[in-house]
């Protein structure tokens, strides 16, 4: 990569550095290719270092992360960085996943990381520059840390503040050296996150408490059932009771949004209830008389879909890729035997505990929207489609978020969010959805049936591999390149079919922590199944198939690395004494698995007594490379866990005659404190200088590794999640 | 509509609501108080948690009306200072993940120690298994309130 770098500096209003980072990166390969990263730091005249955060912060971190990375490089007082919110700037942060405000796929440090320390070491150079000036000395004479600049040998000081004005008029240097990591002192060690002080005395704002003069809120009833359509409503008693203004139909904007740039979301049709408190438009909807047109899944239900699910598996595709002979599970020459199973990764429900909402004040000639989103860049790119606004006049106020885990991502809030204050007359609004909403008209977590098929030889080697995914989601082409299972395992044969189940769909699919890893990590259990078959120990089996080392290429962005994952593997066993005995009744069980760059390994210990499932402890060990914020990163492991856990044990969403079945948490349950296992985190020591993603990398792992667990305290081979619904008390 | 009269965090306030509102509402939507959260609605995730006269509730499913000259305290009124020993141990241990649920699980927290000062780790675990959190800090929060409970003592553990 060719990166030439722009940076700008300038003084601020009232004193101090403003430095605006930007580079141009052009791929050496595409010359017309042009990204525009950008980032910034303000110091301000009384020494504070306001890290302007652009991605969006959910509680996986990000924000700490990010300003550990600029302050180390800048060699700032961490006391003093504090997380600045600013608005939404389509020109300055492109929608290139780069520099851009989309946050996802676990990717935000990785892409940034290299920015960060340069926009860091550009700020501490000029603060340098201007302390050598003032003093009529050398740079070389100048050391910067800790928010002062001091002259060596000398008493001499002055502080960040007291030079960032100086040094805002300072031209920008180019190609500064960054640090060596053996001289890190913030990165790499472990910071509470930024927000929490804010956070345990209730002052931090999320989009849900932002309160505007003259807001109203909005609450929507939504078809219950996917595909149906409004026929008729009666809003007589909703206008009767007090605080309603003003009940209409979302049928203008209702639907599937698939003119969206990409990531296609849907908007079912509803009645709005515009009121001007929240227990108003709650009576309001509880008061309306609607009926509902249900359309095509009128008489769906989720048995239905997984039965059509199975029968897909049933027969081959074309593979999306394959290693050595594509049919090789069907060479008798060579077979002695063949395994087969399936597996379900149902639904699930995303219930961020913030419940999704969005402010929108519209004017004639332009909006401004108040939202906790992942990406705020598709707001701006749909509400211009729909609205025809000038991007400039779409202001998008940015919010941490109670929760995105992929829901957060999708634009839709914000559609409707407009639409509303619009027709209630260009008011500021807030939208909410209710928990009820949440469970019963929502976009879910993708389904999944696996289907695996194995070929062992005369002498009991692991011969072929055919793996079939049957999955309600894509982004864009259905793997346009080569893809085959993420896995590392030596088997000379491999294969992989993948199907979508778009059309059918009971739900709208979507994006949801961990995503398509869940399903996919179902490989963790099949091998399992083939160690029990060979009657071989599941950890040394593993190792026997990772030894080789190699990487795989597998079609995804990374290969995967078979010596990293006998690294977690390795580590995880001795942490979890694989191994020792354990009494009759208990059973551990191992999973692992990469995840875009990042390696983890599970091994749980699980008793089970007539019929009663206990989850004992959870061992983790990862390799991330270089680990930015142990203690967030840690945080995030264990959280990815629990993730895992709620859907092995109540998850689901089960839909009957189109409709979800629950509708509060009294049905839908989450795991709590009384279920949660002892989870430990270990941390490979890594090669790897650059630090790969964390926020998913545990959640395919918590389902494969119980399971397997459970198998070796009952011999009970489970293949469908939840627990809840398969016999087991939980 | 009806006058109501509160006493929030030690301050009057007489709001013209729905005698039906739930405090909740009342102090988000009217008082302007939104570090209470809103979660579910129906008594399932504790997010909402207040304290009456000291006691935690859910404060979703309180009728505004029904709460008479109970003393209401929401997490911006726990300490003056955000210094409560629970607040600082969230702080110590990095409890938070996304944070929407930590106002509650902390009121929870607070009203627990408040009668039980040396719980057990069970005990603990039995406190606070109605309050919900998504991002799975259970392991965090219960190290915080141990933490708490130690650094509060005033005599010896029994």
């Amino acid at each position: 990569m060719n990166r030439r770098d722009f940076i700008r500096a300038s003084a601020l209003a009232g004193g101090g550095l403003m430095l605006a980072f930007q580079a141009t990166a052009q791929l050496d390969n595409t010359a017309a290719s042009e990204e525009m990263l950008g980032d910034f730091i303000r110091i301000t005249p009384n020494g504070d270092i306001l890290f302007q955060f652009v991605k969006h912060e959910m509680g996986q971190g990000v924000s700490t992360a990010m300003a550990q990375i600029i302050a180390e490089e800048l060699g700032a007082d961490w006391q003093r960085v504090k997380i600045d919110f600013p608005l939404a700037n389509m020109a300055r942060y492109q929608n290139d996943r780069n520099g851009g405000h989309d946050t996802g796929g676990s990717c935000t440090i990785i892409y940034q990381w290299d920015l960060l320390r340069k926009a860091g070491a550009t700020a501490r150079q000029m603060l340098v520059t201007a302390a050598a000036r003032q003093w009529k000395t050398t740079e070389a004479n100048c050391i910067a840390e800790n928010n002062f600049v001091t002259w060596k040998g000398t008493s001499r000081k002055l502080s960040y503040g007291e030079l960032a004005t100086a040094a805002a008029n300072i031209p920008v240097p180019i190609d500064i050296p960054l640090k060596e990591s053996c001289s890190y002192q913030i990165i790499g060690k472990p910071k509470n996150a930024k927000l929490v002080p804010d956070i345990v005395t209730g002052t931090i704002q999320y989009g849900l408490d932002v309160q505007l003069p003259g807001m109203l809120i909005a609450l929507i009833a939504r078809c219950p059932v996917f595909k149906g359509k409004l026929k008729s409503y009666d809003a007589t008693q909703a206008l009767k009771v007090p605080g309603v203004k003003k009940v209409f139909t979302t049928q203008p904007i209702a639907g599937l949004q698939t003119d969206a740039p990409y990531m296609p979301h849907d908007i079912r049709e509803g009645v709005v209830v515009v009121a001007d408190t929240f227990w108003a438009a709650r009576k309001g909807k509880e008061a309306l008389e609607i009926e509902w047109d249900e359309g095509p899944n009128a008489k769906y239900s989720t048995e239905d879909f997984e039965h059509l699910a199975e029968r897909r598996a049933m027969h081959r595709t074309d593979p999306t890729g394959y290693i050595g002979d594509e049919n090789a599970v069907s060479n008798l020459t060579h077979v002695r035997k063949t395994l087969r199973a399936s597996y379900i990764y149902p639904h699930q429900l995303h219930a961020c505990m913030e419940p999704l909402n969005c402010t929108v004040h519209m004017q004639p000639d332009g909006c401004e929207v108040w939202m906790g989103s992942q990406a705020p860049n598709l707001i701006v790119s749909e509400l211009k489609r729909i609205y025809h606004f000038p991007e400039e006049k779409i202001k998008v106020h940015l919010f941490p978020s109670g929760g995105g885990f992929g829901r957060r991502y999708y634009p839709d809030m914000a559609v409707e969010a407009a639409f509303i204050s619009k027709e209630a007359g260009n008011v500021p609004v807030k939208m909410i959805w209710t928990r009820e909403d949440d469970h019963q008209a929502n976009l879910a977590h993708l389904f999944q049936y696996m289907e695996y098929q194995v070929a062992l030889d005369k002498d009991s080697n692991l011969y072929a591999w055919y793996e079939k995914e049957i999955r309600t989601y894509t982004w864009a082409a259905k793997y346009a390149d080569p893809q085959l299972p993420s896995m590392a395992y030596d088997i000379p044969n491999i294969r992989f079919d993948f199907e979508d189940m778009i059309a059918d769909e009971l739900v709208h699919s979507s994006a949801w922590r961990g995503v398509v890893s869940h399903g996919r990590c179902y490989s963790e259990c099949f091998l399992d199944e083939i160690a029990a078959e060979l009657k071989k120990d599941p950890y040394e089996f593993r190792v026997s198939l990772l030894r080789h080392g190699r990487d795989i290429y597998t079609g995804d962005q990374y290969p995967v690395s078979a010596k990293r994952l006998l690294g977690v593997l390795t580590l995880a066993a001795e942490k979890a004494g694989w191994g020792k005995p354990l009494e009759a009744g208990r059973g551990r069980g191992i999973a692992i698995c990469p995840y875009g760059n990042s390696y983890c390994a599970a091994i749980a210990e699980v008793t089970v007594r007539d019929q009663k499932l206990t989850i004992d402890r959870i061992t983790l060990a990862a390799d991330c490379g270089n680990v930015i914020n142990p203690s967030g990163a840690a945080n995030q492991l264990a959280g990815g866990v629990v993730w895992s856990l709620t859907a092995l044990l109540y998850g689901g969403l089960p839909i009957r005659n189109g409709r979800a079945i629950y509708t509060n948490f009294h049905q839908n349950k989450l795991l709590r404190m009384n279920e949660c296992p002892k989870i430990d985190v270990h941390f490979v020591d890594s090669d790897d200088e650059k630090p790969w993603g964390v926020g998913e990398i545990s959640t395919p792992l918590g389902v494969p590794s119980v399971l397997n667990a459970i198998y070796a305290a009952t011999r009970k081979r489970i293949r469908k999640i939840p627990l809840a619904a398969n016999a087991f008390q939980v | 509509m009806a006058k109501i009269q509160l006493l929030i965090n030690e301050k009057r306030y007489t709001p013209e609501v729905d005698p039906d509102m739930p405090l909740l509402w009342v102090l988000r939507d009217i008082v302007g108080l939104t570090g209470t959260k809103y979660g579910c609605g129906i008594a399932q995730c504790g997010a909402c948690t207040v304290h009456l006269d000291g006691k935690a509730v859910r404060s979703c499913s309180i009728p505004v009306s029904t709460i008479g000259e109970r003393k209401i305290t929401t997490i911006e009124g726990l300490s003056r200072k955000g210094d409560h020993p629970l607040q600082l141990a969230w702080v110590e241990e990095d409890v938070p993940q996304c944070g929407y649920c930590q106002a509650g699980q902390i009121m929870q927290a607070a009203a627990f120690l408040k009668q039980n000062a040396h719980p057990s780790d069970e005990e603990i675990t039995k406190a606070m298994t109605g309050n919900l959190c998504r991002c799975g800090t259970y392991q965090r929060i219960h190290q915080a309130i141990k933490r708490a409970a130690t650094t509060t003592t005033t005599q010896p553990p029994r």
